[in-house]
């Protein structure tokens, strides 16, 4: 349980830290619609070399950024067994009776891999150096100018702060629960099929009861101290951009437009 | 036999940014067959030490004697049911454990983890409810209609019926009225003296510590700061006030008392022996 690296925050000293999350939140969209341009290898190592220096910059271990891509190593598996199966252009590479490797097959799966996997540090990156409150005040102020046209800026931010605000203590109530259960004899990692159906049962329910006690007390204790969410609130925080903040957007802007020349040249 | 407790210590999430000694150098004797109080301020360590009790947390280093198991650091207990078994862990507010459809299926999921039939499970709920204060017509309700008071009382049905020889209550009479943990407590003595249950009890009442417990243990820091009978314990109520602890209402009494120039001994701790003390002295001086 205490082992997810992905979208977890950790409490570092750096210039990544430090920057506004209007910006950062920025240089990812960029970054990322780049991440989807074919713009072939040089594309894919310009990207690469801006994330390294990001992930450089901002003091994380790769060991933590490789730790993030641990899910989708399954995924990537499946995706080449597919592609294998069903990709027959390109070089041939093996040929065993029915069964043969052709170049296109790999050279897909590779492609999409270097993808999810930009993608997948560039969002570790952007969660492991910024608060989920900064986020989501980020979100929020980038959302405003969408207000005219009649998007709840203010509403989505505060219920994606909620929600974030809410992982950590689902996350301990869960443990909890498992303690609990565990103490009743409940066995979470071996057992039959029923067992296992059981025990996440006896797992899932008490969860869902106490999220929904949760939410209830939540929504009670805060009209309870007036919150109107159409009513116009200040902030105690005031986001303020630095020098660093409009150098990061202008690398991403220009990473960006690179990609799209490569692609369009 | 006692539970017996060397040198523990316990860090969470070692070797990662978020690391965090919990417990440093625990060394307790747990005697057998009575009732113990855990005490000491939020984050002193009493869910950490509480927790390897039952193997859910394993030693950074030291070891654990209790119940015949020997734990030892960073070795997976080889039949850690059966430890499961003998302690049996209530956490706070254990209402929110509660998962089945009805109370009996509830109760009974316990004993039927460990292997017990369903119909012998059932007679095992039959038995356990009363002792509880629930009688048998609660056993095809459902547990979330219940008020929460009643939900406690069935969880903690659910692991006394397991017939744990250690019992490890955490907190169990928080958010309780006056009343309603009374009951609770008088409960657990029962336990302890007819059914010679050891009871360890986490707690904040100081209240329930000084009625209900032979032995005080108090936690400060990932330490023990103090290891004593429940008498030596509150013939010195200075040094309580001096670490934080609240007194209970008759130790508080007797300090006013002293202030005023009444001679009490150490000793007295009940109400009644207060009184006549303080009567035999007032007559002595009219």
């Amino acid at each position: 349980m205490n082992n997810i690296a992905l979208g977890r925050y950790l409490p570092l000293d750096s210039k990544v830290h430090a920057m506004d999350p209007r910006a950062k939140i920025m240089i990812l969209l960029f970054v990322m619609i780049a991440v989807f341009i074919p713009a072939g290898a040089i594309g894919y190592v310009v990207i690469g070399a801006f994330i390294l220096a990001c992930l450089f910059l901002s003091k994380l271990q790769i060991r933590f950024a490789l730790r993030a891509m641990k899910p989708i190593i399954w995924m990537m598996i499946f995706l080449l067994v597919i592609n294998v199966l069903v990709i027959k252009t390109g070089r041939p590479w093996i040929e065993w009776g029915w069964f043969s490797v052709y170049s296109d097959a790999v050279f897909q799966t590779l492609y999409i891999a270097v993808r999810l996997m930009f993608m997948i540090v560039l969002t570790t990156i952007l969660t492991a150096t910024t608060k989920p409150l900064d986020l989501t005040l980020g979100i929020e102020k980038l959302l405003k100018p969408f207000e005219k046209v009649g998007l709840p800026a203010h509403i989505i931010a505060m219920m994606i702060s909620i929600a974030l605000r809410f992982i950590p203590t689902l996350i301990e109530e869960t443990q909890r629960i498992m303690n609990a259960q565990a103490s009743r004899g409940v066995d979470f990692e071996n057992g039959s099929l029923k067992e296992k159906v059981m025990s996440i049962l006896s797992l899932i329910v008490p969860l869902f009861v106490s999220s929904f006690d949760r939410a209830e007390q939540l929504a009670n204790a805060m009209e309870a101290r007036g919150y109107d969410p159409n009513k116009q609130r200040t902030r105690y925080k005031v986001l303020k951009m630095h020098g660093i903040d409009r150098l990061g957007m202008f690398c991403s802007v220009c990473i960006l437009g690179v990609c799209i020349g490569i692609w369009l040249l | 036999m006692s539970i017996e407790i060397n040198h523990l210590e316990h860090v969470y999430n070692a070797g990662t940014p978020f690391e965090h000694s919990a417990l440093h150098g625990i060394d307790l004797s747990i005697p057998e067959g009575k009732v113990t109080a855990i005490i000491g301020q939020t984050g002193s360590g009493k869910s950490t030490l509480v927790q390897h009790l039952n193997g859910l947390l394993i030693p950074s280093a030291g070891t654990l004697d209790i119940c015949g198991f020997h734990i030892q650091p960073l070795l997976k207990i080889k039949d850690v049911k059966a430890l499961r078994k003998e302690v049996g862990l209530v956490f706070q507010f254990p209402e929110y454990q509660l998962f089945e459809e009805t109370i009996e299926k509830d109760i009974a999921f316990g004993p039927k983890n460990f292997g017990v039939e369903e119909e012998k499970a059932n007679e095992l709920v039959k038995k356990i409810l009363p002792m509880v204060g629930l009688d048998e017509s609660y056993l095809q309700r459902s547990p979330f209609e219940l008020s929460g008071g009643q939900k406690r009382r069935v969880a903690i049905a659910g692991i006394l019926v397991l017939d744990p020889k250690v019992l490890v209550l955490d907190e169990p009479t928080a958010g309780l009225d006056p009343q309603g943990a009374k009951e609770m407590m008088s409960l657990f003595m029962d336990l302890n003296r007819i059914h010679n249950k050891t009871i360890l009890l986490v707690s904040h009442d100081m209240e329930h510590v000084m009625r209900y417990c032979d032995h005080v243990i108090v936690l400060d820091h990932g330490k023990v700061l103090q290891e004593s009978d429940v008498h030596t314990f509150f013939e010195h109520p200075e040094w309580m006030i001096k670490v934080g602890i609240n007194p209970p209402a008759i130790i508080r009494l007797k300090l006013m008392l002293k202030e005023k120039g009444f001679l009490i001994p150490d000793e007295i701790l009940d109400l009644d022996a207060l009184v006549k003390c303080v009567r035999e002295q007032v007559m002595l001086h009219e």
